[in-house]
């Protein structure tokens, strides 16, 4: 078995399948505790997500007596966009964490914290600005 | 079997443990999520269950997984290579942005 990418360390690594030469390609593999740490990070990302979809359907159904139905939808629809892009921006930055850690480069900042900060304060707004016209 | 040995890779931070319990969270977190969208299903009807085979799938490859991902990665830090797992990672994101589109077309179709 061949590897002409890479120089060929002690121990030849095992082939890579074709989407991690892609999404991952150049440098070498980091330290495995790095590659856990980073998913176990990537994991805490889904279950915020999570917590974000099941409070999105909890909105809906649960509010009817106590939302105006655009707000309620509205509430609702955006919960449920957070949470999208919590899961898709996980993926993303779990990418480009194992990327900076092959190429041994600086981790990237988290553009999921300002996100998910600025989505959760205009929610709350929504709901401040209802509850003071009611 | 490995799991004779109580540390098989001898890594005194028990990294491979500890990652297995993160996706056993993830796991018992979509279960929690299945239970909750299978109790909306008066409110919203049939178009829920959607929500609950993609949540209900997800967690029953989680689980169907975790002993060969367990023994992958133990046995990879005792000869201290471990592959990314960018397969997992991609499904599990797939299945968030799945529940999220949707529970975006039940809530404005119901």
């Amino acid at each position: 078995m061949t590897n002409s990418e890479q120089p060929t360390p002690a121990t030849a690594p095992p082939p890579r399948g074709k989407i991690a030469q892609l999404l991952l390609p150049g440098g070498e593999e980091p330290d495995p505790r790095f590659t856990l740490a980073n998913e176990r990070t990537f994991l805490a990302w889904i279950r915020t997500s999570l917590a974000l979809l099941a409070g999105g359907i909890a909105i809906e159904a649960f509010t009817s007596g106590l939302f105006l139905e655009p707000v309620r939808k509205g509430l609702a629809v955006l919960l449920l966009l957070l949470g999208m892009m919590l899961s898709s921006g996980a993926a993303v930055r779990w990418v480009r964490v194992e990327r900076s850690m092959r190429n041994k480069a600086p981790l990237p900042l988290p553009l999921l914290v300002p996100l998910v900060a600025g989505a959760g304060a205009l929610a709350a707004a929504v709901v401040v600005v209802f509850i003071l016209l009611r | 079997m490995a799991s004779r040995n109580p540390n098989p890779h001898g890594d005194p931070g028990l990294q491979p443990e500890r990652t297995a319990l993160a996706w056993g969270r993830t796991m018992l977190a979509l279960v929690t999520a299945s239970a909750f969208f299978l109790r909306w299903l008066p409110v919203y009807g049939f178009p829920i269950l959607m929500l609950f085979a993609v949540s209900a799938g997800a967690a029953l490859a989680i689980y169907l997984t975790q002993r060969s991902r367990y023994r992958a990665r133990a046995h990879g830090l005792a000869g201290e290579s471990i592959e990314a797992d960018l397969p997992a990672v991609l499904w599990t994101a797939f299945a968030g942005v799945a529940l999220g589109g949707l529970g975006i077309a039940v809530v404005l179709t119901g």
